[in-house]
């Protein structure tokens, strides 16, 4: 296990390289020049003149050429130094310091509340097959499944304004205030229906599965053969799905740190997307890619864990 | 029975005292920004940040509410007669929050500093652009314009490398506000990192003080500044929140929860929030859709005539604004002093639309190449152009036009072909010759990059003869008239509608008037009506 676990993470580092080299280039080329957005996004009689944004270029070290460039980070990137914002001129790693916390409290919340609520809604629902309350957990896992995240948000935002008269859960006091509920909510909604599905799915497969008609057969209680027999196996594809969950929960967090104020990566995408402030963006990138890459790494290790033949197959592989 | 009597009278006091606390006690004002902004420099020249400059920077000097030159940390700006040589007199009683005078060398560092690259101020050529060694320092070459020199205590020399006469009106802005130098710059002349932050102890100049600057939460928190040298401000803080998503914007405005916005648009805007909440004085800046006229078909002055008579200007204002406060445009010209009242605004007329069409070499609309606008950026630019478009087709035949968001963000394969732009064109002095100046002398940005190099020379000519004349020649507002009306016979633009200082605050802020730099005018006359507020 030791083996693999090294052999994957030597593998990151060439992945990782490459996505930089891309995402680089991408800003690099094609994004817009920051330079040119100071004074193109100020509205008004805004002095716009080459000549001047050319010496502020070259201030700020953006007119060498692109390869320099890119050699030049990486060389910091290695070194832990993400450099310094070219729009505030403020260190990217403290701003990453400060916003990856928040990112990392809500989105894990979420995933953990996502996961135990799914997986319970998903059990009942296949152990009440074509009854009225699959038909319920199922037609809410379409709605919740049906509507993206960038309307979820507003919406429930307007509902609980002006249908509520509630004040809007708007900022960031810790994970333990209140104003994080909705947000959560918002947040988990989504993947939710992925997990409900997954779920219904595995235990359907496992209930019709020779050993669980045996433990029945022996009388052993039916939450008995739940918790022991029908979950364990289950289990397996639906933490297959936590990398999907993970995506999914970083791509939601730059709607719904917007809509509800949260200082932490997603806003900060945001930010730095419009203002093509491509130090940030590249940090956030190359944060956001390791975080989906140590969650599938994550994955990959639970398995034998969790399905005995999963490891005999993996020691038969190596 | 003594002490009684006088605590009878002690408690009749105080309560005296408290009917008598005006109306603006305990006052916060909650503002709602769009931005998480990473850098509050009041030297980077505009942005969301420079709109609220005004509550804790003092201005060189400031435009009041009824446009009169005001003095602030200047008490006086004289020229020699040739309008070259100016003397700035500093206010002796000008501090900073820690009781120390702004003094002539902090206001030379300040500028200076401006002007240098590496700081990245967005503005500075609109205001100091003419000073001896600008253009130096500027691009790098030198540190310091040899136009600006301490003349003695409090007093400090501009040189200018041509005359202006309104020199002092352009400086005139907070965004250029004299900053303790000595804090700001770094031995190598650069501007220090975050050396604005409270934390870092900046001392500030003007009515607020920062109190915290929460970056990561988007937060900043303003009290006011003890030392201020002006009159004393009413709001007992101000914090100004990041709310980037508009749809929250609005709903914190309407339960209350937040006061004022640094700018919100959303297509109901007026239906959620009144229009009163996006009214304001008429704004010296208009909005037009400009021809590019290096790119076909825009070269033919006979398609621009065509295109441009085939927009009734009344109808496109309307289709973007249907409930206002915006007024449809006409001349460029708007708000300042020599707007021209016999200006002869472009016909609405179908026919000669179509017979100017077939007089051009593409003689109808089939032959035209794609037409593609840039700079529908908002759901009303959108709604505006939709009906330029549906215009072109139903008079012209014009079938093929495509419309993209603002150039800036726009970098797809056909960025080179955009043949129409629209943007704003205006002035932040109550000047004609200023506005025209940036709108349409072949040197300004404006001809340059949006009507793709153009050049009238008899068009530039008035303008700088003008520009040379006194503010009160009438020569200065009669030759920019001219140079408007040699223009308009050049069909550059389709005039689309006219700017007003939207306000963006509830209607429980009072005194809130803002200047054509977005600024507060006198931040410390703000006040909340709290009954109104609910």
């Amino acid at each position: 296990m030791g083996r693999y676990i090294v052999s994957r993470l030597v593998r990151w580092i060439p992945s990782v390289f490459i996505l930089l080299l891309l995402v680089y280039a991408l800003v690099y080329f094609g994004a817009g020049d920051p330079i040119k957005l100071i004074f193109l996004q100020a509205p008004g009689d805004v002095a716009y003149d080459p000549a001047r944004v050319e010496a502020i270029r070259e201030a700020a070290g953006l007119n060498r050429p692109f390869l320099v460039q890119f050699w030049d980070y990486v060389v910091n990137v290695a070194q832990g130094n993400f450099g310094n914002s070219l729009v505030s001129g403020r260190s990217v790693n403290s701003m990453i310091a400060a916003a990856v916390p928040v990112t990392l409290k809500i989105g894990l919340s979420a995933i953990v509340i996502v996961s135990l609520v799914g997986i319970v809604l998903g059990v009942i629902a296949a152990l009440n097959q074509n009854k009225w309350l699959d038909n319920l957990i199922v037609g809410f896992a379409l709605v919740i499944w049906g509507i993206p995240v960038f309307v979820a948000g507003p919406l429930i935002i307007v509902f609980m304004v002006l249908v509520l008269n509630l004040n809007v859960p708007y900022g960031w006091a810790g994970l333990f205030d209140t104003k994080v509920i909705v947000p959560l909510l918002v947040l988990g909604l989504n993947p939710m229906a992925l997990i409900i599905r997954q779920a219904r799915a595995g235990v359907l497969e496992v209930l019709s599965e020779d050993y669980v008609r045996t433990a029945r057969a022996k009388g052993i209680p039916n939450y008995q053969v739940v918790m022991r027999h029908i979950m364990r196996p289950v289990l397996t594809p639906v933490v297959s799905q936590i990398g999907l969950l993970v995506i999914a929960t970083l791509n939601n967090s730059i709607l719904i740190e917007k809509v509800f104020g949260l200082p932490g990566l997603g806003r900060m995408t945001e930010t730095a997307i419009k203002s093509s402030d491509y130090p940030v963006i590249l940090a956030i990138v190359l944060i956001f890619s390791i975080v989906v890459m140590a969650s599938n790494l994550l994955v990959d290790i639970s398995y034998p864990l969790l399905d005995p033949r999963a490891a005999a197959k993996k020691t038969e592989d190596e | 029975m003594k002490d009684f009597r006088k605590y009878l009278m002690i408690g009749l006091a105080a309560a005296a005292l408290s009917t008598a606390v005006p109306a603006w006690a305990d006052q916060v004002l909650n503002i709602a920004h769009p931005a998480l902004e990473q850098s509050w420099s009041p030297l980077q020249g505009g942005g969301h940040v420079g709109r609220w400059q005004s509550l804790w920077w003092a201005a060189p000097m400031y435009f009041d509410k009824d446009g009169k030159l005001t003095p602030y940390v200047l008490s006086s700006a004289t020229h020699d007669g040739s309008f070259k040589t100016w003397t700035l007199a500093i206010d002796p009683k000008a501090v900073f929050s820690d009781g120390s005078k702004i003094t002539a060398e902090d206001l030379v560092g300040t500028w200076n500093l401006c002007a240098r690259p590496a700081t990245k101020h967005a503005r500075v050529n609109l205001f100091l652009g003419d000073v001896e060694g600008f253009s130096d320092v500027v691009l790098g070459k030198a540190k310091d314009m040899t136009g600006l020199s301490v003349a003695g205590d409090g007093t400090v020399t501009v040189k200018l490398a041509v005359p202006d006469p309104i020199f002092d009106q352009k400086i005139a802005t907070a965004l250029i506000p004299p900053v303790k130098i000595s804090q700001a710059v770094d031995d190598s002349g650069a501007e220090k990192t975050d050396w604005w932050r409270p934390e870092n102890g900046v001392v500030v100049s003007g009515p607020f003080m920062p109190e915290s600057m929460d970056l990561d939460q988007g937060i900043v928190t303003m009290v006011p500044n003890p030392n201020f040298f002006g009159p004393k401000p009413k709001l007992e803080k101000v914090v100004i929140t990041t709310v980037s998503d508009p749809i929250t914007a609005t709903l914190m405005l309407k339960r209350g929860e937040m006061d004022a916005a640094t700018e919100l648009i959303t297509p109901t805007i007026i239906q959620d929030l009144g229009a009163d909440f996006l009214d304001g004085p008429p704004l010296a800046k208009g909005q037009q859709f400009w021809f590019d006229i290096s790119k076909p078909p825009m070269d033919d002055i006979n398609v621009r005539k065509a295109l441009t008579m085939s927009v009734n200007s009344q109808e496109l204002a309307l289709a973007a604004f249907p409930e206002g406060p915006f007024t449809a445009a006409g001349q460029i010209l708007n708000k300042v002093p020599g707007v021209d009242p016999d200006f002869p605004n472009y016909p609405f007329d179908p026919e000669a639309a179509k017979a100017a069409l077939a007089a051009s070499k593409y003689k109808d609309g089939g032959h035209l190449p794609k037409i593609m606008f840039v700079g529908i950026s908002t759901p009303t630019h959108e709604a505006a152009a939709q009906y330029v478009a549906e215009q072109w087709r139903k008079i012209l035949g014009i079938q093929g036009t495509e419309m993209k968001p603002a150039i800036e963000t726009y970098a797809g394969p056909d960025q080179k072909s955009v043949q129409v732009f629209r943007d704003d064109v205006g002035t932040r002095v109550p000047d004609a010759v200023s506005y025209l100046m940036g709108a349409i002398h072949s040197g300004s940005g404006n001809a340059l990059n949006k009507m793709g190099g153009y050049k009238n020379e008899e068009v530039d000519k008035l303008l700088e003869e003008a520009a040379a004349k006194g503010v009160d020649d009438p020569d200065r507002v009669g030759f920019a008239q001219k140079a408007q009306r040699l223009f308009r016979e050049d069909w550059m633009y389709i005039p689309y509608y006219y700017d007003v200082m939207s306000k963006w605050a509830m209607p429980w802020v009072q005194n809130f008037d803002k200047n054509d730099d977005w600024q507060v005018i006198e931040p410390w006359n703000v006040t909340i009506d709290e009954e109104k507020r609910p």
